[in-house]
This record gives C-alpha cells, structure tokens and sequence, in this order.
C-alpha cells in the first residue's frame, strides 16, 4: 500500500532528516500531513516562502527576510555586541529582554575534536566588525559545553589585543548546557553577572 | 545481559538521531568501546554533561559486541580547570584522541587508563607545561608497544653510550650519526631525559630544556604520525593556537 508510494516514502525520508525525528513519528506525521491536506497545502507554501525569502544578514549573520536584519538596523547600543553559537541562542538572550547591544551569530562553535577549525565560523567576520571601533565590550555567551567554552576562550584571546572588554555570561548556567533550553530567567541573571574573561 | 559499572574516560561524544548520543568510552575495565546513550543529546537531563569530551566518568553499561548501552553515567569530574584554559583544552583533546586513534577496540589497558588520567589532572591543575606532553607521549607509546629505542642504532644496530650524538629518523627512530645523517639531532641531554620520562612514572619529574624540548619533540611528533594514516584533528588546532 501507502509504504510502497514512492511519493509517501519520500516524505518519510525526508521527515526524518529533522532534528528529533524517527521513524514512528515520521509515520505520524506523515499521516497527520495526509489526514488535513489545507493545513499541509499552507506548510508547503509556507517552506517555498521561508527557502526564498529568509536568508543570513550580512552583518551579524543571524535569519533575516531583509539584509540588513531588523536588529543590525535598528538603533540598538552599538557599544556591546553579543556573541552567539546558533540564530535560536540570538533569540535565547532577546527573550531576557536584558540586553540592549548588537548581535553576531558565529553559525557553530570550534570542536577541535571534529575538525571544526576558526575558519570554518564568523570569527573573520566578527574581527572585521570590532575593528570598526564603535564596539567597547563584547559579551560572549556561546554554549557552556566544552566546544562552547574552547569557542569563548579562543575568542577572548583574539579581541582582548584590540583593548576591548571581553566578558563571558556566568552565574547560574550549568556546565554543559545548551544556551537555548536554559530558562529567560536564568539566562538574565547570567547576563547580568557576566564577569571578565 | 547485567548491566556493570567501570570508570571511564569520554575520547569522543556525538549527538545521534532524536535524542540520544554515541561515545567512544575509554573503560578501566574494558578497555575502548563505543556505545549509545539514549536521551542523552544535551537538552535532555539525563546523563547532564557527563557525555562531554575528556569528561571522567563512573558509567553503568551493558557490554555488547559493536555498540554498548550505556544505563547511567555519575561525574567524577568534568576538569574545570582545563575547561577554563584554551591550551589545556587543546591538549586535553590532543591526548584524548591519541588514545581514540591508537587504542584497539576492547582492549583493557589499565596503564595507559592511568597516564591519561594523570595527565589529565596535571593539565587540571596548573599550567600546561610542554614537557608535561612529552612525558605523556613517551609513555604513551611505550604503553602501546612502540617503545623508542634509546641505547641503539634502528638501522645499523649500533650500542649508542650516553654521551652519542643521536638522529631522529624519518619515523621517530633513533639512529647512529651515520647512519642517519640527514636526520635532526638528538643531543645526549635529550636521549637522558626521554629515557627518564620512561624510568620514572611520575609527571613532574622530567622537565626538558628548550633545546631537548625542540629535538625530543622532533623525534616523539615523527614517532606518533607514523603509526597513524590521517594526522590528528587536534594537532591542527594545537598548532592554530600555539604558534611556534
Ligand atoms: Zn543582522
Ligand atoms: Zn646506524
């Protein structure tokens, strides 16, 4: 039946390319997509929509629609710019609504261990925007697990030469965890207790 | 199968599928092993971050041929004071995947499960210091079986006393100053010390000179690349941070 359409089983694969998806719930899924056929006629839409039109800012490098970004654009403290991992630990940090600065996404953090090399993140691009001098303190707040860590340490060594501060979110956050599953709360007290690296 | 208990050592940790995480486990009892932690991907609470590279472990696991299971997993320590010190971190992960690259699976290797623990705490402890790395990558090739061979020529054979003006060979051997006459020097200060890093088990107890630094260096870098087939990722990110 069904496991035999070589459309169905398409969708099974490509189902369990994402994050958190096996087999049995991509069979779910499946299903669920096959039982409201509007609703799924809207996702697709909306999948064609988002592969057109979002896309990386040129600036900091988190998702965007318009290049520049809404945030590169707005008239945020350009004194501080926060360093992150991933675009979701961008909007990880706005949720505290505690900081006020600028944003740069490095797209990864360095494993020494896989291969994953300074060049291979935005630090090129990140050294160029700090030597636009507007930038007087740079918080870091990259995952605390040990690629995390390798990533803030790294990065503190490379800014400090430029007499910028260099500070790193701290109380509060548990070695090992991943910035966005730590809770607004903590993650504002964390960044408000950031301390220098 | 009954489920054991050993200490461990994480050589490598990847998330895998939903939310579980594939290592590589260094044992005391069992030597390497990969296994599979299931809902054991970061944002899960289960195992925390005891699946994190170089992290030492008490780990609850069922052995299995290919993949074990991995039940539980208590912290014996997750060496802030590495974690706090990016060349501590680089050489943490240099030794870690030294073990991974070179270790047979199944292995039980009580010894080199020591050194590396004991590096491990140095590097915790203090500054990292080169001698330190030298002292672990001469025992570690001891341990494994690649013993360098001091008081003789690799080629002609030759006695080579103390005071010999030793060469490195192309693979980490020592030669004769003829028979190896293109090779870097080996001076006897170094050739001393490196016998030292293997008489006594202690780190700490040897520390090299620049210049006996330099060539053991040379010698022990040629004899670890020549038992691999790819060169070491951390070794690339060694060399990243600390240019010399
Ligand atoms: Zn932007
Ligand atoms: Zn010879």
């Amino acid at each position: 039946m069904l496991q035999s359409s070589n459309s169905f089983a398409r969708l099974l694969a490509e189902l369990q390319k994402l994050p958190g998806v096996g087999e049995k719930t991509a069979l779910r899924l499946a299903f669920h997509l096959l039982k409201y056929p509007e609703n799924t006629a809207a996702l697709a839409e909306s999948l064609g929509e988002v592969l057109s039109r979002v896309k990386f800012c040129s600036i900091c490098f988190g998702i965007t629609e318009e290049d520049p970004c809404r945030l590169c654009s707005s008239d945020r403290d350009e004194t501080s710019l926060c360093v992150v991992e991933e675009p979701q630990d961008l909007l990880a940090v706005e949720r505290t609504r505690a900081f006020r600065g600028r944003y740069h996404v490095l797209q990864g953090a360095l494993s020494p261990l896989n291969g994953v090399t300074p060049d291979r993140l935005r630090i090129a691009e990140l050294m160029r925007r700090l030597e636009g001098g507007a930038v007087r303190e740079v918080v870091i707040a990259t995952n605390f697990s040990v690629e995390g860590e390798t990533t803030a340490l790294y990065l503190a060594r490379q800014i400090k030469p430029l007499g910028i501060r260099v500070t790193r979110l701290a109380h509060g956050i548990p070695l090992g965890s991943d910035l966005e599953y730590v809770d607004a709360a903590t993650v504002q007290r964390a960044l408000e207790g950031r301390s220098e690296l | 199968m009954e489920p054991t208990r050993t200490e461990a050592i994480v050589l490598a940790a990847m998330d895998y599928r939903e939310s579980d995480r594939i290592v590589t486990l260094f044992t005391l009892q069992y030597g390497k092993l990969r296994g599979v932690a299931k809902g054991a991907k970061r944002s899960a609470r289960r195992f925390g971050p005891a699946l994190e590279p170089f992290a030492r472990i008490d780990v609850e696991l069922v052995v299995r041929e290919g993949l074990s299971s991995l039940r539980g997993a208590d912290i014996v320590t997750l060496y802030p004071g590495i974690r706090r010190d990016l060349r501590a971190i680089g050489l943490a992960g240099y030794a870690v995947e030294l073990v991974d690259r070179y270790l047979p699976d199944g292995a039980p290797t009580p010894r080199l499960f020591r050194l590396l623990s004991s590096y491990l705490e140095r590097l915790d402890q203090g500054e990292p210091l080169p001698s330190d790395r030298r002292f672990f990558e001469a025992n570690f090739l001891n341990i494994l079986g690649y013993r360098i061979s001091l008081d003789h020529c690799a080629s002609c054979g030759v006695e080579l006393p103390a005071t010999a003006e030793r060469r490195a060979g192309a693979s980490g051997m020592i030669l004769c100053a003829s028979c190896g006459r293109y090779g870097a020097s080996v001076g006897p200060e170094a050739a001393a010390l490196l016998g030292r890093c293997l008489a006594t088990g202690r780190f700490g107890a040897v520390l090299f000179s620049p210049q006996s630094l330099r060539e053991a260096g040379t010698l022990l870098d040629g004899a670890i690349a020549a038992h691999l087939t790819r060169p070491l990722n951390s070794l690339v990110f060694l060399k990243q941070i600390e240019p010399d």
